[in-house]
């Protein structure tokens, strides 16, 4: 460390500050690290200040704590010493993408019957660039075939699909006959499987597949908050500090061929039979969710976690308020403390309004 | 329309063309690994025309040249020995004839010609004449001059004064490894009188810059190779793991207009520029690259330089 020198944050590791405690998030090494809410501040108050300067700041009564903050971020590579302070700008926190639709979810169960190509064909021109087909109770393989086909012979600008399906007996087999044939497959998960696995892409296989012994009965499983959907990359970032981080760009069709932001959402827009999804898009109702940033979401403002969490506007603990903190989040920012979301007292009401006991019940 | 060269492969031309289509900006991409079919280039007293794979590029606003060149011998005729080095020739006169004629009637940016002209020697002196420090440098054939050379610098390096050098035969295989220092065991080797060697005195960085240019628009990013000794001690590993820092910079503007003015001397509107920061705090100019790699300056600086490129042809287009 040279203390003589002005230290610089690196730009791609941007603070968070929470109620109780803050985060440096490093988006160039998808890092996330605790820090106290102190040395947030001193940070914030002091970049571009020598450590020895700093150190003189507080009088010298705390030399041994900065000098251990400053050896945490030294070593992590978040700073760096240089006299060239003014050169090194804040990473921009634009977020921008060149699709009108970037993501669709498609839902279908057994007794879906609405037109799936004529929905392809409209997302194409939204230049959406990802797909993901959810599959519940039956496994419905000709028509997942179909929408590949589809995709193939139109050279959508579908890039990527991703199948939730429930296992059935050949699908093995099935999976074997659909890999080499739609390319832009890049995950598949199986559940209701008898074993759990987890194959990672191979020369073999250009898909991630995953097997799963759990049970996903419909789109009420979804929009759970959980430190394993953390990412700390640029891009989901800059879009969690503009938009919603879930319904950004989003537009879905649920089993009975409604268009919604999402499948669990109550709000539909008509059936996607009869109408067209540029004029669901035109509508602000539609897209004015997408606008929802964490930083306007209650409880989750203070979260030191917010910028590389997902969300959930579709069961919320306050399924009356829109900003309300998504229900199946079990993080309390002030306590920083993890528990079962489904097991808390305090959520019962917002539980039954969803009918979300099934869910929430133990196998 | 705006045409667009390039290679099949070229990921950032992808990107590009992303967002044309989000701005309603149609394009022709003629790939360079393709055989692309010259109806015909034709010139009169009054008017020039020029047709390929019976598009007619009179419709032409603007050309991003973004590498390699267009093929118009046909793959029927390659592997014809000295007759197939013949016709290229005649290809490559006409395809930097071509290229003259579109830029001197349109917005043109990258260029072929540019790309395999590429001399860092020449480039170097006019990166001079833009009062821009570069390294002292040196070509020599000589082995007592190299060793003057190495004796009044702390140490040097070499590398190739144009392409880096990749020859496969069956009796060899010869890879450049770029820039490497070059050391006291590496001249001893050496005979008295060798074919010319580029060598650089080697400075000492605080940090690596490079900066993407397309026309006006500079984007520059800090690399910090040399954060840490346990950096250098197990560099490659270390790297793949835990890649070197990239942040943007935003360089002092007396930099950037050298820089600027560079860019206009050297005929090329777009290109990466290799510098240093160096620990004794000057700006050095090492090269300019014509068809330099923009996606990770983009990504790790958060530029979007793909949407400002495709940006830069809306304006043309209304």
């Amino acid at each position: 460390m040279k203390t003589n020198i002005p230290f610089k944050l690196f730009a791609n590791c941007i603070l968070v500050k929470g109620i109780s405690r803050s985060t440096i998030c490093d988006l160039q090494r998808n890092d996330v690290r605790v820090i106290p809410n102190d040395l947030y501040d001193l940070l914030i108050e002091n970049e571009g200040k020598t450590i020895i300067g700093i150190k003189e700041l507080y009088e010298n009564k705390f030399d041994d704590i900065i000098e251990e903050y400053f050896q945490f971020l030294y070593d992590n590579e978040f700073i760096f010493f240089t006299k060239q302070t003014t050169i090194f700008p804040k990473l921009s926190m634009d977020w921008s993408d060149s699709t009108i639709i970037n993501n669709s979810i498609i839902d279908i169960d057994e007794n879906s019957n609405y037109d799936i190509v004529n929905i392809l064909k409209q997302l194409n021109t939204l230049h959406c660039r990802h797909l993901e087909i959810r599959n519940f109770n039956n496994a419905r393989v000709n028509i997942l075939e179909d929408i590949l086909s589809f995709l193939n012979e139109s050279e959508s600008t579908i890039q990527s699909v991703e199948i939730l399906l429930p296992f059935f007996k050949d699908i093995e087999e099935w999976i074997t006959s659909i890999k080499d044939k739609f390319l832009r497959v890049d995950f598949i998960r199986v559940f209701k499987s008898p074993f759990n696995q987890n194959r990672v892409p191979n020369k073999d296989c250009k898909a991630h597949i995953m097997f799963t012994k759990q049970n996903y009965i419909s789109e009420l499983c979804c929009g759970k908050i959980s430190q394993k959907f953390f990412s700390a990359n640029m891009k989901a970032f800059t879009e969690s500090m503009n938009y919603n981080s879930c319904l950004n760009k989003k537009l879905s069709i649920d089993k009975n061929g409604i268009i919604k932001n999402c499948p669990s959402m109550q709000n539909g827009y008509g059936s996607s039979d009869s109408v067209r999804l540029e004029d669901v898009i035109s509508d602000s109702n539609f897209t004015k969710i997408w606008n929802i940033s964490k930083d306007k979401i209650s409880v989750c403002k203070d979260c030191e976690f917010r910028h590389i969490c997902t969300d959930c506007r579709a069961y919320t603990e306050n399924p009356e308020d829109e900003f309300s903190k998504p229900l199946k989040c079990g993080y309390n920012p002030k306590t920083n403390e993890w528990s079962d979301w489904s097991t808390n007292p305090l959520k019962e009401k917002a539980i039954s309004f969803y009918n979300l006991q099934a869910v929430t019940e133990k196998p | 329309m705006i045409l667009l060269i390039s290679s099949k492969y070229d990921v950032s031309t992808n990107n590009v063309i992303k967002w044309l289509n989000y701005y309603g900006i149609n394009f022709l991409r003629l790939n360079t690994e393709d055989f692309n079919s010259l109806n015909h280039f034709s010139l009169s007293n009054t008017s020039s025309k020029l047709k390929v794979n019976n598009v007619d590029l009179d419709s032409i606003t603007s050309v991003w040249h973004r590498r390699g060149r267009l093929r118009h011998v046909p793959n029927s005729l390659n592997g014809l020995g000295k007759v197939t080095d013949y016709l290229k020739k005649e290809e490559d006169s006409l395809v930097k004839s071509i290229e003259t004629y579109l830029k001197n009637t349109r917005k043109y940016i990258g260029s072929y010609t540019s790309e395999v002209e590429n001399y860092k020697l020449e480039h170097l002196m006019m990166a001079r004449e833009c009062n821009l420090n570069i390294p002292n440098s040196m070509i020599t054939t000589n082995k007592k001059e190299l060793i003057d050379f190495y004796n009044t610098h702390d140490q040097i390096i070499s590398k190739d004064l144009r392409y880096s050098i990749n020859i496969k035969t069956e009796k060899i295989c010869i890879n450049s490894i770029g820039t490497f220092k070059v050391t006291n065991d590496l001249i001893k080797g050496l005979e008295d009188q060798f074919a010319p060697i580029y060598v650089q005195e080697y400075i000492e960085k605080e940090f690596e810059i490079r900066v993407f240019y397309f026309e006006n628009k500079m984007f520059a990013m800090g690399i910090f190779s040399q954060q840490d000794e346990q950096t250098q001690v197990d560099y490659r590993n270390y790297n793949n793991q835990v890649p070197n820092r990239c942040v943007p910079i935003s360089l002092p503007t007396d930099i950037e207009k050298k820089l600027l003015e560079f860019t206009k001397k050297v005929k090329l509107n777009t290109g990466s520029i290799d510098l240093i920061y160096s620990t004794d705090e000057r700006y050095v100019f090492l090269e300019v690259n014509p068809m330099g790699q923009f996606d990770w300056v983009s990504k790790n600086c958060n530029y979007y330089i793909e949407k400002s490129i495709a940006k830069e042809f809306l304006e043309v287009c209304n």
